[in-house]
């Protein structure tokens, strides 16, 4: 019988981050809501049946709370007590990128691609909307991300995980 | 049948995506003035613009497409992405679009299939 591993509907799934602010001078925290898809337990399968596939495929669908785990590790470290400077950020969002591409890759989930984006942002009382969606499969392709503030900047990670066919 | 494909209609061709992005940030945002009421139907809608006309080219390619919309505000903003998939088959492209009063950055990454 046809299963997800056949299925390959595209759905769209969106994450939207909003960072709303009423004042001019930084002087009003900022609210960030963040909505993310809910958790997908680790699933494996054998696919034994294959109309088309003659090869018995194991599909691990990866478990996206735990990839936020690394994300509020990673984020909380690096920025914890840490002021917005110019130079200082465009090093940090490389280097924090690199860190948490290292981190996922070493979950050693097999058969995924990786894209890790980093933003980092000074608080200026400035409004902003991070918005995201997707062309892929939604039984196999998944996505996290997490968000930090303090008094003088803010990051936020996200990570997307696309499976390879 | 010939179902061999070219190595043009397989790849990521930066130019064209940049080419849809810009055209879709400009229908979407092209002459409006920062409004926090609207920014996500803006965004919502550069993305889903952006996204369609992906999709319309045809190619085997799963995308992600991200925007930015920010206030102009003298604040600094830092983005940076890295990537662990087929450098010979995948790509990314990044647009930098401002006007008098908000910056949209959109990037979107293409996944060879």
């Amino acid at each position: 019988m046809s299963d997800l591993l056949k299925d390959k509907s595209q759905r769209r799934e969106k994450r939207t981050v909003k960072v709303p602010s009423e004042g001019s001078h930084g002087a009003r925290g900022k609210e960030a809501t963040v909505r993310t898809k809910d958790s997908i337990s680790i699933v494996s399968s054998m696919d034994e049946l294959g109309h088309h596939d003659d090869n018995a495929r194991m599909v691990v669908t990866m478990e996206n709370t735990y990839q936020m785990d690394i994300l509020k590790d990673v984020l909380t470290n690096y920025l914890q007590q840490e002021k917005y400077e110019v130079e200082w950020s465009q090093k940090m969002t490389k280097t924090i990128c690199e860190v948490i591409r290292a981190r996922v890759k070493d979950l050693m989930i097999p058969r995924y691609k990786i894209v890790v984006l980093v933003h980092i942002g000074q608080q200026c009382g400035q409004s902003m909307q991070m918005s995201s969606r997707c062309l892929w499969d939604a039984a196999n392709d998944t996505f996290a991300s997490y968000s930090f503030k303090n008094s003088s900047l803010f990051g936020v990670a996200t990570v997307y995980a696309v499976y390879f066919e | 049948m010939d179902e061999y494909q070219t190595e043009e209609e397989t790849a990521f061709i930066v130019e064209d995506v940049s080419k849809v992005i810009k055209e879709s940030v400009e229908v979407a945002i092209g002459g409006s003035t920062y409004q926090h009421s609207r920014v996500n139907q803006w965004s919502t809608s550069v993305v889903e613009q952006c996204l369609s006309q992906l999709s319309k080219m045809g190619k085997p390619f799963k995308y992600i497409v991200t925007c930015i919309i920010m206030q102009k505000n003298g604040a600094g903003l830092q983005t940076a992405s890295a990537c662990f998939w087929d450098n010979s088959t995948d790509g990314s492209c990044a647009v930098r679009w401002e006007n008098k009063s908000m910056y949209c950055i959109v990037s979107v990454f293409g996944l060879a299939i």
